[in-house]
């Protein structure tokens, strides 16, 4: 306990002599270095608080001498008075050094200049020339009745003036100079979320000087990016995506916020994930290519630096399916090229992907999965056209779109006509292994080909069912003896998940033949992600499969149950 | 519900009391007492802010006791606030004694009061306002450095005050308490008159609209016409209005009021007709030295020619009149009419 009071004690003596020096000049650069120690500033009073509360008067000035020279500096400094809880914190350590018994002249002089302090702080003020408190006080108004109203008041003229010297950029009469709307925008930041607050937040990230150069500080930046994403402060999107354009810093901060979301210890579900993406804004933001860029940069190196985790992966889907959203309701007539969105692939590739499956008739389908594969093929695999783009690159547009390997493995397997078995084969080869090459994509394709054609021999007219056990034998699954087998596993795994969904006799012993195939939790949260994923695309592709959609639904329930 | 009103009465006279040195008589008791008072009535406040016919009757006591010092309660919306007026009023009391001073401050440490769940405690208020404070201090330096003011009309100070001002109108009207000449009066001898000239100017100009804090449906522009009416019986006050203020402000407000308009072009008349030519000078002059000089006449004029219609009409209209009284003189020197006539005229070219 008595080293905390040596910590503190040294603390005080730090933030003394900051706030001496705070107080010596009133220049940019110290507004800037008070606002940079706003929230440590805070904590540090939360803590003094914490620790003087258990103390009497005397011992706090024992212990913390130069605490009242603090305190009272603190008094007169309005950025710290002005930001967040600060001021509640200061109030109450003024309190704790009231002398509750008074013995002599001392005591009283101590607590007679705490009064001062307090009705400092607490007191009317000369706004301007004339005495506000007069008048109102002739109306029978306490500040309490007419701050609230004279900051919305001065909020209001300060985005009228913003309006009028961006309207007026030439006029240099009714025009705010640059320098003064970068030092309003370095006097905001501690009062970004305070009521009402919220116009001059959106007048200043919507206004442009008409200097080359940014004129609000980045401190205002950070405050208001913050203040947003701990949904302290609402904007309109407007203002939001000019936050993040003209502060790429608060765009990445914006998107570690929605990953650290996402990617929580329990996991999210595919809604939830939308639900929070959408509420991020920042799908409605990336309309913007500036933007998108961004935001894509960070999926990358995600996917890098997890390996490809599939819940990284769920979120790339998830975001590109609310990003497509805003783009259409933004603009029917697209206002960038896709090459701008996409510059590392051909833009006819990103055209075909780009194509929603709902406005696909089913028939059509099949032959866009097959031109989708022609065209990543030829973008991976064809050393002839010398201008092979790095498979990786291909993949990372691919997997954007991921529902249509969802589909082509739906297709193997479901398909009354002839499907294009080679073309759906090579794209989920890909999919799953994107790094592999041509020789080694055409053993997983044999493999997996010979799985299919045994999961369909099954199916044929037999007299007995089918038993859960005959199945794993098909797909191979259960035994360890050939250890290329798990190099294709989740592949298999998938498609064997979808037959159990698609055919009459697999729906029969769905449940039988996934509690064999859930060996460990790895595979469990695997077949959670698929079926999850499968209801959400079958969902918003307004997939009519009532049976396969209900019994997804249940195994999905009872998997979660168990885990 | 008439021990409630009793109750109500007697804390607003606590409220008056607060402010005056009769403070130098409450303990620590009496203090902690007056703000678990003041406590209790912000309970009543929110549980019966719904009721209309409770609160329309405690609205109607608070409004009778009003008194002429403005203190004490004023609305319903008042009583939820009572905790901090009342501290505030006995922070800024000197007259408050020692041991009774050391109890109010110890009410802002959390815990002092009993803990209100729905209520925000008096701590966070006033924390809030000492934030607002700060807030205000820093947007002004920002806004207008070095002291630059802006145009009165787009003054927020003005037009918070404005606003406070019809507020209170609506509140008088809503009370039903008659006449609010009254206290218009005690402000207008109270508060520096330009200022009051300033603020009533503004609040004449502001948008027919829900204003500070209020409840309900608006009837519009009824504030405005109280005070409009009362300016028109103060012919003192009325004199000073016209003459004081700068002439857009005074154009923008008889634009608005058809019936200021009329007032005022009558002053203008009447000053007009005080001057006379001074040949040696070769100009109009006022008969003694608080007369309304012809530079002010004519930038009054002025402003008032370049309205739009029908303000301007009617200034040509009155104008004309004038001079058609004065024998029409076409020659410089004669009529002040015609000589102002002329003179905006050649201003128009």
């Amino acid at each position: 306990m008595d080293q905390d009071f040596v910590g503190l004690a040294s603390d005080c003596q730090y933030w003394l002599q900051k706030l001496s020096a705070w107080d010596q000049s009133s220049t940019l650069e110290t507004q800037k270095d008070t606002c940079l120690y706003l929230p440590q500033f805070q904590e540090f009073l939360r803590q003094m608080y914490e620790a003087l509360k258990e103390m009497d008067s005397n011992t706090v000035m024992e212990r913390f001498p130069t605490i009242g020279q603090l305190l009272a500096k603190t008094c007169s400094n309005q950025f710290i008075l002005a930001y967040d809880e600060s001021q509640k914190f200061l109030i109450w350590c003024l309190c704790c050094l009231i002398n509750k018994e008074p013995q002599n002249s001392g005591d009283s002089k101590l607590n007679s200049w705490i009064w001062g302090l307090l009705s400092h702080i607490l007191s009317t003020f000369r706004f301007d020339i004339k005495e506000i408190g007069l008048f109102s006080q002739g109306l029978g108004y306490e500040p309490v009745d007419y701050y609230p109203a004279l900051l919305k008041n001065v909020v209001l003229s300060l985005v009228s003036k913003l309006r009028e010297s961006h309207l007026n950029g030439f006029n240099t009469q009714r025009r705010m100079a640059p320098e003064r709307v970068a030092s309003l925008s370095q006097v905001c930041v501690p009062l970004v979320t305070l009521p009402d607050f919220e116009p001059l937040v959106e007048g200043m990230l919507t206004y442009h000087g008409h200097e080359p150069q940014e004129v609000l500080c980045p401190a205002f930046f950070e405050a208001v990016n913050e203040a947003f994403l701990l949904k302290k402060i609402s904007l309109p999107t407007p203002a939001v995506v000019s936050l993040w354009l003209r502060h790429f810093p608060s765009l990445e901060k914006a998107m570690l916020h929605l990953f650290a979301k996402l990617i929580s210890r329990e996991r999210n579900s595919l809604r939830r994930i939308e639900c929070f993406i959408k509420d991020s804004l920042l799908p409605q933001a990336a309309c913007h290519p500036a933007i998108f860029r961004v935001v894509d940069e960070m999926f990358r190196c995600a996917l890098l630096e997890t390996d490809g985790a599939p819940e990284v992966l769920a979120a790339t889907q998830v975001f590109t399916h609310c990003f497509v959203e805003a783009l259409e309701k933004e603009n029917k007539q697209l206002r960038f090229a896709f090459k701008t969105y996409f510059p590392y692939t051909s833009p006819s590739l990103a055209t075909v992907l780009l194509q929603h499956p709902k406005d696909t008739p089913q028939e059509c389908r099949l032959q866009l999965l097959q031109r989708i594969s022609q065209m990543l093929r030829e973008a991976v695999e064809d050393q002839a056209c010398g201008s092979c783009v790095d498979p990786f690159e291909s993949w990372f547009l691919f997997i954007h779109f991921g529902s249509w390997a969802d589909m082509a493995a739906e297709q193997l397997l479901r398909s009354e006509t002839e499907a294009p078995v080679a073309a759906l084969l090579w794209l989920l080869a890909f999919y799953y292994r994107p790094l592999d090459s041509s020789q080694q994509r055409a053993q997983t394709m044999a493999k997996v080909e010979a799985v299919l054609s045994r999961l369909q021999l099954l199916m044929l007219s037999r007299s007995t069912p089918l038993s859960a056990k005959e199945l794993q034998a098909a797909t191979g699954e259960g035994s360890n003896a050939d250890p290329t087998q798990s190099v294709c596993g989740q592949l298999i795994r998938h498609l064997f998940l979808n037959f159990l969904l698609w055919t009459p006799g697999g729906r029969t012993i769905a449940r039988e033949a996934i509690t064999l195939m859930a060996c460990t939790d790895e595979i469990t949260y695997e077949i959670i992600g698929f079926l999850d994923q499968t209801l959400y695309r079958w969902d918003y592709l307004c997939s009519e499969a009532p049976r396969s959609a209900k019994l997804a639904r249940e195994l999905l329930q009872e998997l979660q149950a168990q885990v | 519900m008439e021990p409630l009103l009793q109750q109500l009465e007697r804390f607003s006279e606590v409220l008056s009391v607060s402010g005056t040195a009769h403070v130098s008589t409450w303990g620590p008791e009496t203090v902690r007492r007056a703000l678990d008072w003041a406590r209790y009535l912000r309970h009543v406040a929110r549980r019966f802010g719904g009721h209309a016919r409770i609160r329309s009757a405690v609205e109607r006591r608070l409004r009778s006791l009003w008194g002429p010092e403005g203190r004490g309660l004023t609305s319903f919306q008042a009583l939820g606030r009572g905790d901090v007026q009342l501290f505030l009023s006995l922070l800024r009391n000197r007259a408050l004694g020692e041991a009774a001073g050391r109890a109010l401050l110890l009410q802002l440490l959390p815990g002092a009061g009993p803990r209100d769940a729905d209520a925000e405690e008096l701590q966070a208020r006033l924390a809030r306002l000492a934030r607002y404070r700060a807030a205000l201090l820093l947007l002004r330096e920002a806004g207008s450095p070095g002291g630059e003011r802006p145009a009165l009309a787009e003054d927020p100070v003005l037009l918070t005050q404005a606003q406070l001002l019809l507020g209170r109108l609506r509140e008088a009207r809503e009370a039903e308490a008659g006449d609010p000449g009254g206290w218009l009066g005690r402000v207008w001898t109270r508060a520096p008159r330009d200022h009051f000239l300033q603020v009533a100017a503004v609040a004449l100009l502001q948008p027919l609209e829900k204003e500070l804090g209020a409840s309900g449906p608006e009837t519009p522009g009824e504030e405005s016409q109280l005070l409009v009416r009362w300016l028109l019986e103060q012919s003192e006050v009325l004199a000073a209005f016209c003459r004081h203020l700068p002439a857009e402000l005074l154009t923008s407000v008889a634009g608005r009021h058809p019936a200021l308009s009329r007032a005022y072009l009558g002053l203008l008349t009447d000053w007009g007709a005080r001057l006379h030519y001074d040949l040696q000078k070769g100009t109009w002059v006022g008969a003694e030295s608080q007369d309304v000089p012809w530079e002010e006449l004519l930038l009054k004029f002025r402003s008032l020619w370049h309205a739009p219609p029908p303000l301007q009409e009617e200034v040509l209209a009155a104008l004309e009149s004038s001079r058609a009284r004065g024998g029409d003189f076409e020659v410089p020197g004669l009529s002040v009419w015609t000589d102002l006539l002329l003179a905006l005229r050649r201003g128009e070219r």
